[in-house]
């Protein structure tokens, strides 16, 4: 059979089969071998999942929707560098369902705010920001005071490790990680055990300042305080990152 | 020429051969599209679709552009 | 002219375009005033108010999916369903199919809209809706795909008119991007939250993959299809090259799911990613100004119209701001400009030089031809189309060049260093800086949501002229046969 383009003109079955050809293989060839090009993310030591209270912290961040002024990731300029820290990892994301890169910065970078300040300065910042930073046109949000549902926390671990988080929900998981991340990690990781490591984290961090009360402000300090911590850099010799580039 | 089809098939290669493949096929449909008189005509002769139903106030003007 | 009307209802189902040209009036209109009070947000914090469900973190979601996928998708079924009807001369396969689909797109916007007020978000841009929303979605859309091909397969002549080509890469593009990109686990049945199925790295490609082809396809194939049907309709006069539409259609399909990338220059994406991406934006100008040539040298011959003819005015400036933002975006991502304008306002400013430059003025166009051939009336008034006119176009170009400051501006400030080496600026300094600009965008979005309040009285009055026209003809009828 001679093929011509008339046929594709007058045969919409062959019109949607070849569309659908080409508009596939752009995605295709981009996207599929960062699954199995080994390289894509770095070896690198520290990096964990996250603890039940920092997940909960996490979620609240997205609820909030922070991720659409604040991105989470640092470009190796020398002003980024000056400004946030050592550029990202795809390591450091690579438990992070969804990602929160960010694509604007109507805020800062966060991806290494973790410790650099005090919890007292982001329970303030946050309840009211122009009472720390008068520029800033962030909005308050008071409402984080409030206490914090965790009732379904193992449930959302549990989905997480659908994705492929490595919480362990029984004995051999549970070894799998005291050898990958150590002990007191692999205790945080269990599913089991996520309700009471939740509520022993904020009760002896106590991230909001008020101990009697489990808020929504203690799991968002939390995650605020750990974010870009895992990787102790100094470790590390600064062209080996770049091998990965 | 075997080894020709062996470098073709070679994974590092990959860059060239899709871009022969893509560009070929890209000046293949730019040739069919841009050359015959008949398929000229044929092909431009559908421009004419939009205006083939004809119930609306400027018809006729497109009626005049119809017969051109 | 009442006979055409009865012609027109009864060869082709215009009762489901009619609905879906009015709720994307009333998206258009709820969408950019959400949009505008953001901006305003951002120039004065105070307008946060303290209240969860208007904070800029929420609001921006609902600006965004209002404006695209209320607005632009309800035009977008509106018009399909037009051209498909019009071009193939034949009705809309299924009234009841089409009528679910109506109810169905209209129930997802509203729901997402709702859902991300209260705090519920997949968190990733332009497919923030969590899954049930995303299911709901997917039915909608194998519906409008059935119905579309079904009514192509009813078509009274052999070949497919171009614009319906477009219109069919839009539908199977934005199927699998919706598809594939908000795979994600249920954290319970009855629970609205989910983690999506991918991390890190490869879900910051699915996701831009999907972000810039609801762009590509959702955007800009689909709307070429309206510009392919209603341009040369307006005009009077065909297309100006029907094989360059053809080399436009494969190239701009081909090329734009390549291009993805270029929004994670500089992260954590391996180099190799990023630069096929950037290869491929530049490359993706050619067929871009392809199409924009085609469609302005349509009115090669007859420019008085542009005097004369306020809609063509809509159109032909539209098919302009398609070229400048096309040539804009591939600038964008070079890398080296990339390294200053990412994360800045810039983005944002040649986002909407392509939104309410490209999509809504090539829609606003379409409907001022599309809806009085809907009711079978004219117009209600010629002028307040041009009124309309000045105030958007005076409205972009506020928001554009305010945008075009703030971004680079920020850039450059955020790049300084003083003679010891060590950063010039301070972040929250490069903030004090963006409020002038921030001021300046709000105005120019008050001008454009002006502009649809405008459209939106001149819509309203046709209708109400329409059936009033309807109803005098009726009482003739009626008084004809009590003569009688």
């Amino acid at each position: 059979m001679k093929f011509k383009h008339e046929s594709i003109e007058i045969n919409a079955g062959l019109l949607i089969a070849l569309t659908m050809v080409v508009i596939s293989i752009g995605g295709l060839v981009e996207i599929v071998p960062l699954y199995f090009i080994k390289d894509t993310v770095e070896q690198v030591d520290g990096v964990r999942p996250y603890t039940p209270l920092e997940l909960r912290g996490r979620d609240i961040y997205q609820r909030e929707g922070c991720y659409l002024c604040h991105s989470q990731m640092i470009r190796p300029f020398r002003d980024e560098q000056l400004r946030y820290g050592h550029y990202s990892l795809a390591a450091e994301s690579q438990y992070d369902h969804p990602f929160q890169w960010g694509s604007k910065r109507t805020g800062p970078d966060l991806a290494r705010v973790g410790e650099k300040y005090s919890n007292e300065w982001h329970v303030a910042h946050l309840i009211d920001p122009r009472a720390v930073v008068p520029e800033s046109i962030m909005p308050g949000y008071p409402w984080l005071m409030q206490p914090l549902d965790y009732a379904d926390v193992a449930d959302r671990m549990r989905a997480l490790k659908f994705a492929g988080v490595p919480y362990s929900e029984n004995q051999q998981e549970f070894d799998a990680n005291v050898e990958k991340f150590g002990p007191d990690v692999a205790n945080e990781l269990n599913i089991l055990r996520a309700e009471s490591n939740l509520v022993q984290q904020a009760q002896s961090a106590n991230y909001d300042g008020d101990r009697a009360k489990l808020t929504e402000m203690d799991a968002l300090v939390a995650y605020l305080q750990m974010l870009g911590t895992l990787v102790d850099f100094s470790k590390y010799d600064e062209g080996y990152f770049a091998e990965f580039r | 020429m075997i080894e020709m089809l062996q470098w073709l098939g070679r994974l590092e290669n990959s860059k060239i051969v899709a871009l022969l493949i893509f560009f070929v096929t890209f000046c293949g449909i730019l040739f069919y599209v841009f050359t015959g008189k008949q398929r000229k005509q044929r092909l431009e002769s559908y421009k004419y679709i939009p205006f083939a139903d004809e119930d609306d106030a400027e018809s006729d003007e497109t009626r005049k552009v119809d017969k051109r | 002219m009442a006979q055409g009307a009865v012609l027109g209802t009864q060869q082709y189902n215009y009762a489901v375009i009619r609905k879906f040209s009015v709720m994307a009036l009333v998206w258009g209109l709820l969408g950019m005033a959400a949009g505008l009070y953001a901006a305003l947000e951002l120039a004065y914090p105070l307008l946060n108010m303290g209240i969860p469900e208007i904070t800029f973190g929420r609001l921006r979601p609902v600006h965004t999916t209002l404006v695209i996928f209320g607005f632009g998708g309800s035009a977008l079924f509106a018009t399909s369903y037009y051209v498909v009807q019009r071009t193939c001369q034949a009705r809309l396969y299924s009234d009841s199919l089409a009528t679910f689909t109506f109810w169905g797109w209209q129930s997802a916007v509203a729901l997402g809209a709702i859902s991300y007020m209260l705090g519920y978000t997949q968190a990733k841009e332009y497919a923030e809706f969590e899954w049930p929303i995303d299911l709901l979605i997917t039915v909608v859309w194998v519906a409008y795909f059935w119905v579309y091909v079904q009514t192509l397969k009813r078509r009274s002549q052999p070949h497919i008119y171009v614009a319906n080509w477009f219109y069919l890469a839009f539908i199977l593009a934005t199927a699998i991007l919706h598809i594939f990109n908000n795979i994600s686990v249920p954290v319970g049945m009855f629970t609205l939250k989910s983690y999506s199925m991918y991390s890190g790295v490869q879900d910051a490609m699915t996701q831009w993959w999907y972000g810039h082809n609801a762009v590509g396809f959702f955007l800009t194939a689909a709307f070429l299809g309206m510009m392919y049907y209603f341009v040369p309709k307006q005009a009077g006069r065909p297309v100006y090259s029907y094989r360059l539409s053809i080399i436009h259609f494969w190239a701009l399909s081909f090329l734009y799911m390549w291009v993805g990338a270029h929004h994670l220059h500089w992260t954590a994406l391996p180099d190799w990613t990023s630069t096929l991406a950037a290869t491929f934006s530049i490359m993706l100008l050619l067929p871009s100004w392809g199409g924009m040539i085609n469609g302005i040298m349509t009115l090669s011959g007859a420019w008085n119209k542009l005097r004369t003819d306020p809609i063509m005015l809509f159109l032909i400036t539209a098919l302009s701001f398609y070229g400048m933002s096309t040539f804009e975006g591939p600038l964008m991502s070079l890398k080296s400009v990339n390294a200053l304008s990412h994360y800045t306002d810039w983005t944002i400013g040649h986002v909407h030089s392509g939104a309410l430059g490209w999509v809504a003025m090539i829609s606003f166009g379409s409907f001022y031809h599309m809806i009085p051939r809907l009711y079978d009336t004219k117009l209600y008034s010629t002028r307040l189309v041009y009124v309309h006119f000045y105030l958007a176009t005076i409205g972009i170009v506020l928001y554009i060049t305010a945008m075009w400051v703030a971004g680079i501006g920020q850039g450059l400030l955020l790049r300084a260093f003083d003679d010891f080496g060590s950063l010039a600026y301070t972040f929250i300094e490069t903030v004090s800086f963006l409020h002038k600009p921030y001021v300046v965008r709000a105005l120019g979005g008050g001008f454009f949501v002006s502009g649809v309040l405008v459209m939106a009285y001149n819509i309203f009055m046709t209708i109400r002229q329409a059936s009033r026209e309807e109803a005098a003809i009726e009482a003739k009828l009626a008084a004809k046969l009590a003569r009688a």
